[in-house]
């Protein structure tokens, strides 16, 4: 019987293509967005873990209190000991330290006056340390647009669109303006090594980047650093770690008495990435609801169609002894089967495609100059296990769904009212 | 032994706020191995009685049994039996389902029943052969003249061997030489396999061919009379 049915589908093209079409149609979709919502998500998870957020993060319980003002003046000391114990408490991670300070930078002419200045973000990060990942964390080389990295102390990355706009070489020297950390005027010079664009506006907006050794210099900051964060060697974020990392750091090492006592931060707690992932969470979960709902309503019309169509076979096969029952269940085998097709279809197409931007990406950069949030400025898709089920089960879902409704309509006539309408 | 006993059909359909009487008060039996048909005017109620005899529809009065089973009292499922096991159908309009072939339109009739390929198979051929249509096996129905659709429709409700075969107006849309060979072919499995063949027709070829004629008039039997031919 099922071979009879199976034969019936494959010659019956209207029966079998168009549902085919629309369930892969659906289902690649389904697979697609949802290979980029989940790439498009952890991209900007890892852009934010990487950047600013770290995996976890610790800060003074004072600074993190009044952390946009980069209060130097509350950062962490006695860093390079709290690390220690860290790597031995926690030895599946990495941990690093990293100064953020804001300050004007200034262009001297060559006569050592004042050309151009403006306000600067700076960036000081393990540069310098043979075994350091931080440059690479940060797509450092990458990122570079004329110039090097700084070899030495002393040397600089600035804005590509600072020195554009100043036209600053390579070689040339810049003045950093701020305080130290004791609140004291702070000035120092860097020759500029590079030149570094981003993508992204909240981290070209007048970025200087050193290496922190020259930071803890001439910020005063002796064995200090703004923020100590921590990264899992899995490489990316999991939640349920970050916790007990989390809970088991505040109990030991944070005082609520003592506002300069380190607290821990999850990635999660910071910078409303919340929402974000409870968004992610989600978001797939909606989409393909929404993917059921509208591709059973087609299928269902078309089963319907199908089905008067098909009138006349019912009524014959109701005339050759067939139960109702029978006929209204091989239609839902005609479904699976067809289903089971368009679903194999579409979750190919979608895989073929989100792999596709998997490689290629799509780069927004253009459209997010003027965004403040952090945003990774290529977008891509990721390939992840459940995309091989995530469209599929909808898809046979839709089909069996549709034509159970159609099939139901005829079903529950009268066989002899069915008969006469067959006009057999 | 009667095969079909009717006693006292009514069937009447709704019709608005009434209801409208197409068989009034019936009383009809059949043997086995006769080659019966209903005659009469449009709307005498033919196609109505030869749908309760097959179980498609059920009486409103009276009793219509076949093979000792009461239309009224089966089930959906064993008025499906019974049309599976003892009863075979031949329309007006062929009704071969076109998406299969020739071969597989008659198989279609045995999928339904647990019987194994290679008896399908023999079975299938030889109610072609009855028919005389064994070198069409392949062919798809849109590919067959009227004649030859009608002759695989007679091969279908003829492969699983049924006791009561039921032709509602079989000859309507063929030719005077197609209607006297499927006649003929019906005329002959009736005599060999010795099955109750019954008709509804208009058709005076047709009526030739009977050895019994029922007329019905408005729902009613108005003569039923043995036809030497
Ligand atoms: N489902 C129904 N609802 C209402 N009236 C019906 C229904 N089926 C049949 N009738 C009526 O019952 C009467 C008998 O119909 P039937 O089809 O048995 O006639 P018939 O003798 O086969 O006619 P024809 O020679 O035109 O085929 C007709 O008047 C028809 O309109
Ligand atoms: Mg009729």
């Amino acid at each position: 019987m099922i071979k009879f049915i199976f034969k019936g589908i494959l010659r019956d093209k209207s029966r079998s293509l168009l549902p085919i079409i629309v369930i892969s149609l659906g289902v690649f979709l389904t697979v697609l967005l949802s290979g980029w919502i989940g790439g498009v998500f952890s991209d900007m998870i890892d852009v934010n873990a990487n950047f600013i957020t770290g995996h976890v993060k610790i800060l003074t319980r004072a600074y993190a209190e009044n952390k946009n003002q980069l209060p130097n003046d509350l950062a962490l000391l006695d860093v390079e000991e709290l690390i220690t114990n860290l790597n031995s408490d926690y030895p599946d991670m990495e941990w690093v330290k990293r100064i953020n300070f804001g300050g004007l930078l200034d262009v001297p002419d060559e006569n050592g006056e004042t050309r151009a200045q403006g306000p600067a973000v700076g960036r000081a990060i393990d540069l310098l340390s043979p075994d350091s990942k931080e440059a690479d964390r940060m797509n450092i080389v990458n990122s570079i647009v004329k110039g090097s990295i700084p070899a030495k102390q002393g040397e600089a990355l600035i804005s590509d669109d600072f020195a554009e706009k100043f036209s600053v070489n390579i070689g040339d020297q810049v003045t950093v303006f701020g305080s130290t950390m004791n609140g004291s005027m702070m000035f120092k010079t860097f020759i500029v090594s590079g030149t570094i664009s981003f993508g992204t506006a909240l981290l070209d907006r007048g970025a200087i980047i050193i290496d922190i050794s020259d930071a803890q210099l001439a910020l005063d900051m002796y064995d200090g650093a703004s923020e100590i964060l921590g990264y899992f060697n899995e490489g990316s974020y999991i939640d349920a770690k970050a916790d007990s990392v989390k809970a088991s750091f505040n109990t030991k090492y944070s005082s609520v008495d003592d506002e300069f006592s380190p607290q821990m931060f999850k990635l999660r707690d910071q910078e409303g990435l919340d929402q974000y992932m409870t968004l992610a969470d989600s978001m797939s979960g909606i989409m393909i609801f929404i993917f059921i709902l509208a591709m059973s309503v087609v299928l269902w019309n078309t089963g319907l169609l199908g089905g008067l169509r098909r009138y006349s076979e019912f009524g014959i096969r109701l005339a050759l002894g067939e139960r109702k029952g029978h006929i209204f269940k091989t239609t839902i085998y005609e479904a699976i089967i067809i289903g089971f097709i368009g679903s194999v279809v579409g979750t190919a197409l979608g895989l073929g495609a989100a792999y596709y931007l998997q490689e290629n990406g799509i780069d927004f950069s253009s459209i997010m100059e003027n965004v403040t949030m952090m945003f990774p400025p290529v977008y891509r898709a990721v390939v992840s296990p459940d995309l091989f089920y995530i469209g599929f089960f909808p898809g046979l879902i839709a089909m069996t769904l549709g034509n159970a409704l159609a099939g139901y309509a005829i079903y529950k006539r009268k066989t002899a009212q069915l008969f006469k309408e067959l006009e057999v | 032994m009667d095969i079909i006993k009717i006693n006292d059909l009514v069937k009447r359909f709704p019709v608005g706020k009434g209801h409208f009487t197409a068989i009034n008060k019936i009383n009809l039996s059949f043997g086995k191995g006769e080659f019966a048909g209903f005659v009469g005017p449009s709307g005498s109620g033919k196609t109505t009685l030869l749908n309760i005899i097959g179980s498609l529809d059920t009486p409103s009065e009276g009793s219509t049994i076949v093979m000792d089973k009461s239309i009224s009292e089966l089930s959906h499922k064993q008025a499906a039996r019974l049309r599976n096991m003892y009863i075979g159908f031949i329309f007006q309009t062929y009704n071969l389902l076109p998406v299969y072939t020739v071969f597989e339109n008659v198989e279609f009739a045995l999928l339904l029943q647990n019987i194994s390929a290679s008896e399908r198979k023999k079975a299938v051929m030889e109610a072609l052969e009855w028919v005389g249509l064994t070198d069409k096996v392949k062919s798809k129905p849109n590919m067959l003249s009227g004649g030859e659709s009608q002759r695989v429709a007679i091969a279908r409700s003829m492969v699983k061997k049924p006791e009561i075969v039921l032709a509602d107006e079989p000859t309507a849309n063929l030719d005077s030489k197609n209607s006297h060979h499927i006649l003929q072919t019906m005329k002959t499995l009736n005599k060999e396999l010795n099955v109750t063949f019954i008709f509804a027709t208009h058709d005076e070829k047709v009526m030739k061919y009977l050895n019994r004629i029922i007329t019905l008039e408005d729902g009613k039997v108005v003569s039923d009379k043995e036809n030497k031919s």
